[in-house]
């Protein structure tokens, strides 16, 4: 079991490492790297609190259900911690924030985008989440009021006001708040593509396998092929 | 090295290729086959809330159950008590032929014979064991109300009209009807005094 | 195995009312294939295998996905909400839909080497025009197919890859419009548009499981090309396709699955070249995204198309890049036919190869000054590669071929 673990994880940040900054170097701004981990439960389930307590004021995530928090092992809540979050909400329905879009287009101008696939859906993935609610700060021209000036947002004119309340930190909160911003992007990272780990696990068989059978094809075709006089 | 030894090699290549193949080709049948399956989303809407008390006495009522239709049965006593009577003409008495017709709680004679939680509400999977139509409700005994549609000694139960299966009023095959099991019965449980959850 | 299964009673009333023992011999066990073919020649059977996966993980594919632009929650589709459930809740939906993604773009890579293979041995050449004017159709029908597709997840590429696309044909003229109309089924592209492209999507494969039975049927009739691009006289310059190529083409096959199932298993998205980031974010009708290219295999013939200021030049030209692969065999007149033994060919036809993915890397960046000279040279020289052809055989000075292999 430590082994699979140890095997997904590494796999994981291989991959991962390779394809971010493929895109990143496609965007804009500089990117700073999120330590994220999708076979972290912990982190993703740190992620998820961050999501449903800051987040999902304004934003959905509509594809990922409640069901969904129970099923997948890499969040792996209780039937009980899931009932005290969905409230009233049944257990098939994904998770849909409490403000109508129609009311969050009145109050901030714009509808907030629908979070399931906002890793996969941005150029830099998880770098550009945790970049961006890391990326608060006073507009230099003092023109944008604050909360509405971001070092990472195309343009840096952006709607959406701080959520964790980054701008003017204390200097001892920072720790506190990147890791609020790396784990949110975890748990959108891992959400963005629930079956990313197994895919990975299912990968590293197949890889094998193949790998056995392009050498004994090779071997056959060398051995048939000394027929053949050149 | 000699003819023979590449010989062998080779055929011992042709068999190890030829076995890699094989798995490679039953590995790729695996998640296409998987993939019709029921997907996620589906297997969880398979449960169904069902407030029996909107049954009145003496009437059934059909719900939906996985796209399946369910019949829930408010039997009153007068019917309760065709049950008894017709063993020797029942194929399966005692609902044990297979899996699909008997459940946990079936643990006495008395829930063996009736079929059911609580007796006066039978709940069983509506589609005749023979080839899935769904049987007509005819709950008197005799010819009275059925005509000639029911053999003579009808107890009351059910007519599947596609190709003449015969139950009895707990859902139990008639012999010499071409059914050949008793109607399912799905797992259900009652969380409160009238409320069922099926599945 | 097969001369075991041959016998069989079986296998002699079959035969009885199939010749199959004749077709057996003729098409694979007495099929007569030179013996020097190189690896470049494993291309055609890989683009068979691909053309293969793409139509049953299509199939399975389509018994979930909903071919619908109708709104649902959070600015989504039926159509996008349904590859999304295939993603997350069908059973093994997710390795599907990435071996179908995956698949398109790997489908393209085994062609154009297949093609570029063609072109730098002279496999077009007399007597196999033909063949390759069936290849030239493939071709196309792969690219309308691939298009069609990718409008299917309605995402933002998908809506403005089709926007752009059909907009391309009201530069023709007169018929422009209607051409456009009947394409998107309305006056943008919307819901009619992705029920046609989903129907079309599902026709183009099965024309491309015909027209390949034809391009295989073809070359059996004039027979394999080969590295030296010389004819064959001589019985011992040739081998049986079975065992020799079928051996060599299944392990070019386990080979190639080493590549694909990689790319499938840890990278499906391949850094946004195979699916677009933008492709995440659903379609929106009233907002392009900032930078919006086709997919890596187009991008060539898009950078044609940007090169010209008039839309209808572009357009033409475009059309002509594409239209001018039918005539190749006639425009090239050379009596030789491998590159190995024309010096000149060899560097143009390099040089070629080079023209084409710079066309494709100007067609997949943000059009800059830049680039777009770039991209204006290595358009000329596309057309000039071609035009400069016929006369070719009067300076180039060819080395002597072989007799014999």
């Amino acid at each position: 079991m430590k082994m699979t673990k140890f095997v997904m994880a590494a796999v994981a940040a291989m991959v991962m490492g390779f394809s971010s900054q493929a895109m990143a170097s496609g965007g804009g701004a500089h990117l700073e790297h999120a330590n994220v981990d999708v076979t972290d439960q912990e982190q993703i389930r740190r992620g998820l609190t961050v999501f449903t307590d800051v987040c999902m004021g304004c934003h959905s995530a509509k594809y990922i259900t409640f069901r969904g928090l129970m099923d997948y092992p890499e969040i792996g809540l209780t039937r009980e911690e899931v009932d005290e979050l969905r409230g009233e909400k049944s257990l098939m329905s994904g998770m849909i924030s409490d403000l109508s879009i129609e009311d969050a287009v009145v109050s901030y101008g714009k509808a907030p985008p629908d979070l399931s696939l906002i890793v996969p859906g941005r150029r830099g993935g998880a770098d550009y989440v945790y970049s961006l609610l890391t990326g608060y700060e006073h507009d230099p021209d003092g023109k944008v009021p604050d909360g509405n000036w971001n070092k990472v947002f195309p343009g840096n004119r952006i709607a959406m006001p701080d959520p964790i309340s980054w701008l003017d930190h204390e200097a001892d909160e920072a720790a506190e708040l990147k890791q609020q911003a790396e784990d949110v992007a975890a748990f959108l990272t891992f959400i963005g593509d629930p079956h990313q780990n197994t895919r990975r696990i299912i990968g590293c068989w197949v890889m094998g396998f193949l790998l056995l059978l392009t050498f004994v094809l090779w071997r056959l075709k060398v051995e048939v092929w000394k027929d053949v006089k050149h | 090295m000699t003819d023979q030894a590449n010989q062998s090699r080779r055929n011992f290549l042709y068999v190890a290729a030829g076995g890699l193949g094989a798995v490679a080709a039953g590995a790729t049948v695996v998640p296409f086959i998987g993939s019709m399956l029921p997907a996620a989303d589906t297997l969880a809407a398979s449960k169904t809330e069902f407030d029996v008390s909107t049954v009145e006495a003496g009437q059934l009522v059909v719900i939906q159950w996985q796209g399946k239709p369910v019949f829930v049965v408010n039997r009153t006593a007068e019917l309760l008590a065709q049950v008894d009577g017709h063993d020797d003409r029942l194929k399966d008495v005692n609902s044990e032929a297979i899996p699909e017709v008997q459940q946990d709680w079936m643990d006495t004679p008395e829930k063996r014979k009736y079929r059911a939680i609580k007796p006066e509400y039978l709940i069983v999977v509506a589609s005749c064991t023979h080839l899935g139509c769904i049987p007509l409700f005819k709950p008197t005994q005799g010819r009275k109300d059925w005509g000639d549609s029911v053999p003579e000694n009808w107890a009351g139960g059910w007519h599947c009209p596609c190709h003449g299966s015969y139950y009895d009023i707990s859902a139990r095959v008639v012999n010499g009807s071409p059914a050949p099991h008793n109607l399912h019965v799905m797992p259900y449980k009652y969380t409160s005094d009238t409320k069922v959850v099926i599945g | 195995m097969l001369d075991k299964i041959m016998k069989t009673q079986l296998f002699a009333w079959i035969d009885k009312r199939t010749d199959a023992e004749a077709i057996i011999k003729s098409q694979l066990t007495e099929y007569p294939a030179p013996k020097n073919l190189n690896y470049m020649w494993n291309f055609g059977s890989l683009a068979l295998l691909v053309l293969v996966l793409q139509i049953l993980t299509g199939i399975f594919l389509v018994m979930y996905y909903k071919p619908s632009a109708e709104a649902t929650f959070g600015g989504f589709t039926v159509a996008f909400d349904s590859v999304e459930r295939i993603m997350r809740d069908v059973n093994f939906g997710w390795l599907i839909r990435y071996m179908h993604a995956v698949g398109a773009s790997m489908f393209f890579v085994v062609v154009y080497m297949h093609i570029g293979r063609g072109m730098y041995y002279g496999s077009f050449k007399a007597p196999r025009e033909l063949l390759w004017i069936i290849g030239v159709v493939i071709l196309l029908i792969m690219q309308g197919a691939a298009f069609f597709g990718y409008l299917l997840p309605w995402g933002q590429m998908s809506f403005w890859g089709a926007t752009v696309i059909t907009n391309l044909f009201g530069a023709i003229p007169v018929l422009g419009e209607y051409i456009g109309q009947v394409l998107v089924g309305g006056f943008a592209v919307g819901d009619p548009t992705l029920n046609r492209f989903f129907s079309l999507h599902y026709l183009f494969p099965l024309l491309l499981a015909a027209i390949v039975g034809g391009h295989i049927h073809a070359l059996h009739v004039v027979h394999s090309n080969n590295p030296e691009g010389i004819d064959l006289h001589k019985p011992e310059e040739t081998i049986p396709f079975h065992p020799y190529y079928t051996l060599k083409d299944a392990f070019g096959v386990a080979f190639f699955l080493l590549f694909y199932c990689y790319i499938v298993f840890f990278n499906p998205q391949m850094g946004g070249y195979f699916i677009e980031v933008d492709n995440y974010v659903p379609a929106n009708n009233l907002q392009t995204p900032a930078h919006i290219a086709p997919v890596w295999y187009l991008t060539p013939w898009y950078t044609i198309l940007r090169s010209f200021e008039s839309k209808l030049l572009g357009v033409a030209a475009m059309g002509g890049s594409l239209a001018i692969l039918f005539v190749l065999p006639f425009l090239c007149k050379s009596a030789v036919r491998s590159a190995r033994y024309r010096p000149m060919y060899k560097i143009m036809v390099i040089m070629f190869f080079v023209d084409v993915i710079v066309l494709g890397y100007c067609g997949h960046s943000a059009p800059t000054a830049t680039l777009k000279v770039v991209g204006q040279i290595a358009t000329a020289y596309y057309f000039l590669f071609f035009f400069a052809l016929p006369f070719l055989p009067k300076i180039e000075k060819t080395k002597p071929v072989p007799e014999g292999i």
